[in-house]
């Protein structure tokens, strides 16, 4: 009875993912394979293309960037954030996720603003005659990052201070008084510990960022274009729906991989973990 | 092993006094206990003694050398938490060797595997190295915890109520294996507890400590039979001492306020009447709750007493304890 009443209660959610993800995404991706020139042979296409491998290596290397850095940004400031006292850190809290209230778009547009021709840093810059010129800060490969980082910590920080709370203060005082320094305590205790929240946070930031759509279009533009933008281009542009539904299975392919990948990595730092 | 000297230390916490002006003298190889209510300053001590708080005045010296400006990590002391506070993610044999491996020591692997099969012999938990840590029982996680201070081999040991999340059986068991344990190494142990058992049977010397100040400090027997104040009376004996109005029995020194008595500083057969409330048989010995001009005495009698619930008994002072209006001892 209890089962069945389980079962009544998750059916709309159940359903609603069955029907539109598990099936569209499956008949997608299946489409791939049949083409009628092989399984393979879209696969074969789009890895054939040098414009194309050069999209999916710049994604992923976006990518990889940005979660690197969110981790950076991310663990430090939640770790000010959870050894904060307990008044502050709501607040605290509050600051660092202040961004997620606004619209990805609004928040890559500031970058514009911020990175453009004549955007804040380049008037300084210029002003102050450290450049004769404005220097192209955007649509490099290097002002979607910045963008993405900025986009990504937020959710770094939320998932990380719940993670590092749990920390109790005493396993750390325990490892001073037993002779670790300050550097051996992180690296032997505090970081083993922050590891999950280290991974999900990765993995969030990874698949947000490999999959993004709205900030490297308007940062990177044409010349910028990553596997969103790519399959956006195809789909919506050229009405080549084979070619896009390709794009979506490598990135739905990559994205499971990381995930593997990154669990494979945290049993291994972390084997108590469960 | 070291002699431990704190002067004249205080430490506030923002309004609160942590302590005020603390100085002890914790002789090589004794075995202090810090008596004293929650909000004494017991761990406040410790944690400034292991260098996880600062003092806002005075010095610490451990072994002769002053620690106030080392690091916990470089004053080689081991403290031992009440709540175990062991690595979650580390077995019980990586928990033990930690501190060996921490860099200021830097220990051969195959010394530390050997040091830690010692200690875990030492606490019967041998069997159990290979376990998560946090897959042990309450006392087991606890014997761990104190074997991570074992096996440093430090100068001094801290212990913050390291038995009072534990069962009474397994509570006294460790008791006595503390107390083996610390005469083998000789080592100097300070230790805070509740527990007027641990510290009756384990201490040589008790401090007890007054909302941060230190107002007594001597062997148990002396802090039992020759308290400073009535609040010292008051920590160690249990039944506690019974305080009485000075005047309920003649022969009270002039100014002495309160009289003192202990359940066992009690004469039967003579002076004054005292009607029998309640008896509590304890096995092993016999608890006699009187009430004498309509105050609550508690006493001990005869194991096999016939006494009972409203009879009268007549009490008399042997021994007593006399305080002044202040609390402090009249001698």
């Amino acid at each position: 009875m209890k089962r069945l009443a389980g079962w009544t209660m998750s059916a709309p959610a159940t359903l609603l993912v069955a029907l539109c993800l598990i099936v569209p995404v499956t008949a997608t991706i299946a489409a791939t394979f049949v083409t009628g020139q092989g399984p393979f042979a879209a696969y074969a296409a789009f890895f054939g293309s040098g414009f194309r491998r050069a999209v999916l290596i710049r994604t992923l290397e976006i990518a990889g960037a940005t979660t690197i850095l969110s981790l950076l940004i991310g663990f430090l400031t939640a770790y000010v954030v959870s050894r904060a006292p307990p008044r502050w850190r709501s607040i605290l809290i509050i600051m660092a996720v202040f961004p997620l209230l606004t619209g990805v778009v609004v928040r890559s547009f500031a970058w514009l603003i911020i990175l453009g021709r004549n955007g804040i840093v380049n008037n300084t810059l210029v002003g102050l005659g450290i450049t004769a010129e404005p220097l192209p800060m955007i649509y490099t490969q290097g002002s979607v990052i910045v963008a993405m980082v900025y986009l990504f910590v937020p959710l770094m920080v939320l998932t990380l201070v719940g993670v590092l709370e749990n920390i109790p203060d005493d396993v750390i005082q325990a490892a001073q008084s037993l002779g670790a320094g300050p550097f051996a305590t992180f690296r032997e205790v505090i970081f083993p510990l922050a590891v999950p929240g280290l991974i999900v946070g990765a993995v969030l930031v990874f698949t947000g960022s490999f999959t993004s759509y709205a900030t490297p279009q308007l940062l990177g533009g044409e010349r910028q274009m990553v596997m969103g933008t790519l399959l956006h281009q195809r789909a919506m542009v050229a009405f080549d729906w084979p070619g896009a539904a390709t794009i979506s299975a490598i990135m739905v392919a990559v994205t499971l991989a990381v995930v593997l990948g990154m669990t494979r990595v945290a049993k291994r730092l972390n084997p108590m973990a469960t | 092993m070291a002699e431990v000297r704190l002067t004249g230390v205080t430490k506030r916490f923002g309004r609160d006094v942590g302590i005020e002006d603390v100085t002890l003298t914790v002789p090589d190889g004794a075995f202090v206990v810090l008596l004293g209510p929650t909000g004494a300053g017991k761990t406040t001590t410790l944690r400034l003694i292991s260098g996880l708080e600062t003092p806002d005045a005075g010095e610490i010296a451990i072994g002769g050398h002053v620690v106030n400006d080392l690091t916990p990590a470089q004053r080689d002391v081991a403290m031992v938490f009440q709540q175990y506070s062991l690595y979650p993610h580390m077995t019980v044999r990586d928990n033990l060797a930690f501190p060996l491996r921490s860099p200021i020591l830097k220990t051969p692997k195959d010394a530390i595997a050997a040091r830690v099969r010692e200690v875990a012999e030492v606490l019967h938990i041998a069997h159990k190295l290979d376990n998560k840590a946090t897959a042990l029982s309450g006392g087991e996680m606890q014997r761990v915890s104190i074997g991570r201070a074992l096996v440093r081999q430090p100068q001094l040991f801290l212990m913050d109520e390291p038995l009072s999340s534990l069962d009474a059986k397994l509570r006294s068991d460790l008791r006595i294996e503390l107390k083996r344990i610390q005469a083998d190494l000789g080592a100097t142990l300070l230790y805070v507890t509740h527990d007027q058992i641990e510290a009756m049977t384990m201490a040589t010397h008790v401090g007890v400590l007054d909302r941060g100040r230190l107002v007594q400090f001597g062997p148990p027997k002396e802090i039992y039979e020759n308290p400073a104040s009535l609040y010292v009376a008051g920590r160690l004996g249990l039944p506690r001492i019974n305080a009485l109005p000075a005047g309920l029995f003649p022969g009270a020194p002039a100014g002495a306020k309160t009289i003192g008595l202990r359940p066992e500083h009690i004469a039967q057969g003579e002076g004054q009447p005292a009607r029998v409330v309640r008896v509590e048989h304890l096995g092993d010995q016999t608890r006699l709750h009187l009430t004498l001009d309509g105050h609550d005495v508690i006493t001990l009698t005869d194991v096999h007493t016939d006494l009972g619930p409203g009879d009268t008994v007549a009490v008399a002072p042997r021994n007593p304890l006399y305080f002044d209006a202040r609390g402090a001892r009249i001698t």
